[in-house]
């Protein structure tokens, strides 16, 4: 039941051979190769896995690979240029916010999402789009901090 | 002493490979002739296998193996402390998750899709999901042969019972102490069982090559005693097993010791020549690797009317699960920190890790500190108010500290710290404001807990530091410790930096760990990391310092005890303008003729608790904290009268830590340690329904606390009273932090409402129904 899509992944296009049961995560973790994305859960509660959709922060777990078919996706790998971090990765290394980094890649990209559509977010708004990512580390006091830290550095560019 | 890099907020090394998704974790690795591994799990928790049909499962798109336990359980049996465990049930399943059959497919889908056409017959047996079931007369054994299995001396099964191991720790005289107390309190406490929930699910990767060798990544803290357990089960010789940890996505407990690592090494022995790889769903994280807790606490303390402690008794039920080799120490832990900050002259402490038909209980973050002194610290709270005594002074008459002698029998010292600097710090940031008054819509209350740590670990636990000096003076560290984002890399690079006296840009430590490159050591558990590792590193750096003044004595023809060394030369002290540089000595020193003197510049060092013991099985006790930690917790809590909801708005913690090796790590660690179990007494509970199934395995049923839950503002604090085993004074503290919160919760709950809860977790609905029935004329 194999069938094609086309998608841009971090602004190359791909065709991609997909069976139905596959997510956007499958393709772009074993498809493709980009291990950036984390899957923490079974249950679209973790948060690790976000990537950007057509410019939205998506749980790539919970997108159908057919659903993904002409989108435009832009994961974790995408953020850095060369040794240049985005302001959000370098915000959250600055706060301590990464331990054992597993839910950060899915943090930095919601906070993307967060920050692109609406750079004056107030702290709850930063604080209810955290609460889509469950981190077992840091307590999330850093985070938060490395959250409004960004959009600081992301406000001064 | 002035420090220049230990204490200053250097960037950990692994930050930017973390943050970019650059880092590798397991279910990152791919390797030439993968395969994938699926595993069937049972639909009984407890029950006899009739029969188990694969050849539908076989004929199934890129299957490639079906693989069942048959036979397994006696060469295959397996465990560091009782060998209790197998790597897929044979005959009979334990618990609902244990392995069952796996298949090996092409991808990971078609390996789970097979799963569905492999039948089972089973014959049910009763299930026990609590140790007190499980204990009960004429109660079904689930381990029949208990008896035989292998042991560690002191500890081991009861046959004929359910009871996996009987410990009790007896000091001074308890009945006499009781006898002469003028106060008795006791109490029964819960608390359930839990989930470590790293966010990255356990899993691992095993290749037995076509020449013998075995080769297995895992997402673990001991590589090395998978290393040991492989090649014994696997008859190889040690060298011919070799273990990758990559990046570790968390871990709280429950990646210690070896258990999933032998499920996939029997199923990758079917196939020799290909790696298999399996990685748990989150389904499975919960219900086939380890939990933590499931203990029922008796406990009593006597008390002399000024407040004097007397004597204690806590009488522990564990529920370890299926299999007790993981639960063992967990268990003897919970019974002799029972204490907690506290000196007991008179001690009867005693577990009964029991086997019960639920996942194994393992390591869970705080290894029995947090169980057994949330029931301390909740019935200090309840003797004080019999007593008439305020809480702090009772608890300021009994701590142990220099002079005191704690269950084990060991003596304390200034360098174990200070819990009343700890204690002044927590009381002046919560308690000495006034308390706000009840509102219309909120109860407020405040609670406090003493805490206690030991680092639980074995006569064996040695950590090593492999140090070696590039040509251009740079240095490159490898050291055994697994990196769980507890930030122990960073550790080993400021500790080194200091030592070595060199920015800590010029050193560059370990990524993965590798049991072939990798230096010894035992496992990464029990907060010791930063004390052992640490001291194993700071010895490496002697030991390299010692070698170049060694090389340097002959270069310049002087007693190496005159030279001194500052980072970039060695120096004649007395005269610096004599002097050699370090790069000119790392490869041995070369003269202009070409010849070379002295040694190449690499130092190995391990490090070690002082004079740990075992217990004596007469008394229970022995020389097995070494090393104690002490620190102070308190919450302040609002309660909503309408919903029973806890909102913490503030969370106090103070540790004596010795030294701050990183500052902003350390807080990272408290902040995170608390919400660990502000989510263990308010919402996290993994619950079995009488079948034993499972009714909660996923992280929406389980909850555990998200960013709105997370206490609105935490304070951390440390004091620096010097330790002396670890580097520059410095004690653990990935633990700590996890003990305090559910004492300290529910004790402010009783300040608020006046309500004692035994028991976690206090859901808004179990709250509002107490407050329910205090309102409708209950209690007062
Ligand atoms: S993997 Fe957890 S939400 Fe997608
Ligand atoms: S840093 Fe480990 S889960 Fe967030």
């Amino acid at each position: 039941m194999a069938e094609k899509i086309t998608l841009t992944v971090n602004q190359v296009p791909y065709t991609i051979e997909i069976e139905g049961w596959e997510h956007l995560i499958d393709v772009l973790r074993d498809e493709i190769g980009l291990t950036g994305t984390k899957r923490g859960c079974d249950d679209l509660s973790c948060g690790a896995c976000t990537v950007l959709m057509n410019g939205e922060a998506v749980k790539s777990c919970q997108v159908l690979a057919k659903r993904a078919s002409g989108a435009d996706v832009v994961t974790i790998e995408a953020l850095a240029q060369g040794t240049k971090l985005h302001p959000i990765q370098e915000a959250l290394i600055e706060s301590g916010a990464v331990q054992c980094g597993f839910c950060i890649p899915g943090i930095v990209m919601g906070l993307h999402g967060l920050f692109r559509k609406k750079l004056d977010a107030t702290e709850a708004e930063i604080a209810d789009t955290l609460e889509n990512h469950l981190c077992r580390c840091t307590g999330y006091e850093a985070i938060f901090e490395g959250a409004k830290l960004a959009q600081k550095k992301l406000k001064a560019r | 002493m002035s420090l220049k890099y230990v204490g200053k907020n250097i960037t950990r090394p692994d930050a930017v490979q973390k943050a970019t998704g650059k880092a590798r974790f397991l279910a990152d690795i791919k390797l030439p002739g993968m395969l994938y591994a699926a595993i069937l799990r049972p639909g009984h928790a407890h029950a006899r296998i009739v029969s188990i049909d694969t050849s539908e499962a076989e004929k199934c798109e890129g299957v490639v193996k079906v693989i069942t336990g048959k036979g397994c359980s006696q060469k295959y049996r397996y465990g560091d402390n009782i060998r209790d465990f197998v790597p897929m049930a044979d005959e009979k399943v334990r618990y609902i998750g244990e392995p069952l059959a796996a298949v090996i497919a092409k991808n990971p889908h078609q390996a789970k899709e097979a799963l569905k056409k492999i039948t089972v017959q089973v014959h049910p047996l009763p299930v026990y999901t609590q140790a007190t079931d499980a204990l009960a007369d004429g109660a079904t054994l689930i381990h029949e042969a208990s008896g035989d299995y292998w042991h560690l001396p002191g500890v081991g099964p009861k046959p004929g019972t359910n009871i996996a191991t009987h410990y009790r720790l007896k000091k001074g005289d308890a009945a006499k102490g009781f006898a002469e107390s003028d106060v008795v309190v006791e109490a029964e406490f819960k608390y359930p069982f839990g989930s470590c929930a790293a966010i990255e699910p356990h899993g691992s990767i095993v290749w037995f090559h076509e020449d013998g060798m075995i080769e297995i990544w895992s997402s673990s803290i001991c590589p090395f005693i998978i290393r040991e357990e492989v090649a014994r089960v696997y008859d190889r010789p040690e060298s011919d097993v070799r273990v990758h940890i990559p990046e570790v996505g968390g871990c709280f407990g429950y990646k210690s010791d070896i258990t999933v690592e032998q499920t996939v090494a029997y199923i990758a022995s079917f196939v020799p020549g290909h790696p298999v790889k399996w990685v748990a769903t989150r389904k499975e994280d919960f219900t086939s690797t380890l939990l933590g807790h499931g203990m029922v606490i008796r406990m009593k303390i006597g008390a002399k009317k000024d407040g004097k402690l007397m004597a204690l008794a806590t009488t522990v039920y564990h529920s370890t699960g299926a299999y007790a080799d993981t639960g063992l120490h967990v268990s003897i832990a919970a019974a002799h920190n029972s204490t907690g900050a506290y000196e007991y002259p008179n001690c009867d402490l005693e577990t009964f890790l029991t086997y019960t038909n639920t996942p194994p209980i393992g390591a869970w973050r705080g290894y029995g500190h947090p169980e057994a002194q949330f029931a301390q610290e909740r019935l200090i709270e309840i003797l004080a108010r019999k007593l008439g005594m305020d809480r702090f002074a009772l608890r300021e008459k009994n701590y142990l500290g220099p002079g005191k002698i704690t269950s084990l029998g060991e003596h304390l010292w200034e360098t174990n710290g200070s819990i009343q600097k700890c204690v002044d710090v927590v009381k002046r940031t919560v308690f000495d404001k006034p308390r706000p008054p009840e509102d219309p819509e909120y109860y407020y209350g405040r609670g406090f807990a003493a805490i206690m740590k030991s680092p639980k670990g074995a006569p064996f636990s040695s950590k090593g530091a492999y140090l070696k000096f590039n040509a251009d003076g740079s240095v490159v560290i490898n050291c055994g410790g697994a990196e769980v984002g507890q930030g122990l890399r960073n550790v080993v690079r400021l500790v080194a930096a200091e030592t070595l006296k060199m920015p800590p840009e010029r050193i560059h430590v370990y990524t993965e760990i590798d049991t072939q490159f990798s230096p010894w050591e035992w496992q990464t558990i029990g907060s010791m990391f930063t004390k052992q590792g640490g001291r194993a590193v700071w010895r490496a750096c002697l030991k390299a310092i010692a070698q170049m003044k060694q090389t340097a004595s002959q270069v310049l023809r002087c007693d190496v005890d005159l030279l001194d060394y500052d980072g970039e030369y060695v120096f004649l002290a007395s005269d610096p303008s004599v002097k050699v540089e370090v790069t000119k000595l790392v490869r041995g020193y070369m003269y202009e003729n070409g010849m070379v003197v002295g040694e190449v510049v690499q130092a190995c060092a391990d490090a070690r608790l002082p004079r740990y013991s075992g217990f004596d099985p007469a008394t229970g006790q022995g020389s097995m904290g070494v090393s104690y930690t002490f620190g102070a917790q308190a919450a302040e809590i609002r309660i909503e009268k309408k919903t029973g909801k806890i909102i913490v708005d503030h969370f106090a913690s103070c540790f004596d830590v010795g030294r701050v090796i990183q500052p902003q790590q350390i807080r990272g660690q408290v902040t995170g340690g608390v919400v660990m179990t502000v989510g263990a007494a308010l919402c996290e509970e993994v619950r079995f329904d009488q079948d034993g199934k499972c009714v909660n395995p996923l992280f929406r049923k389980y909850r555990f606390p998200t960013i709105k839950d997370a206490p609105k503002k935490q304070t951390v604090d440390f004091v620096e009273t010097p330790g002396v085993i670890g580097p520059y004074g410095a004690r653990g503290i990935g633990e700590h932090p996890v003990i305090g919160p559910p004492p300290a919760i529910l004790n402010a709950i009783h300040d608020a409402t006046g309500i004692d809860f035994f028991e976690i977790p206090v859901t808004p609905e179990k709250m509002k129904k107490a407050l329910d029935e205090k309102g409708s004329g209950g209690e007062k």
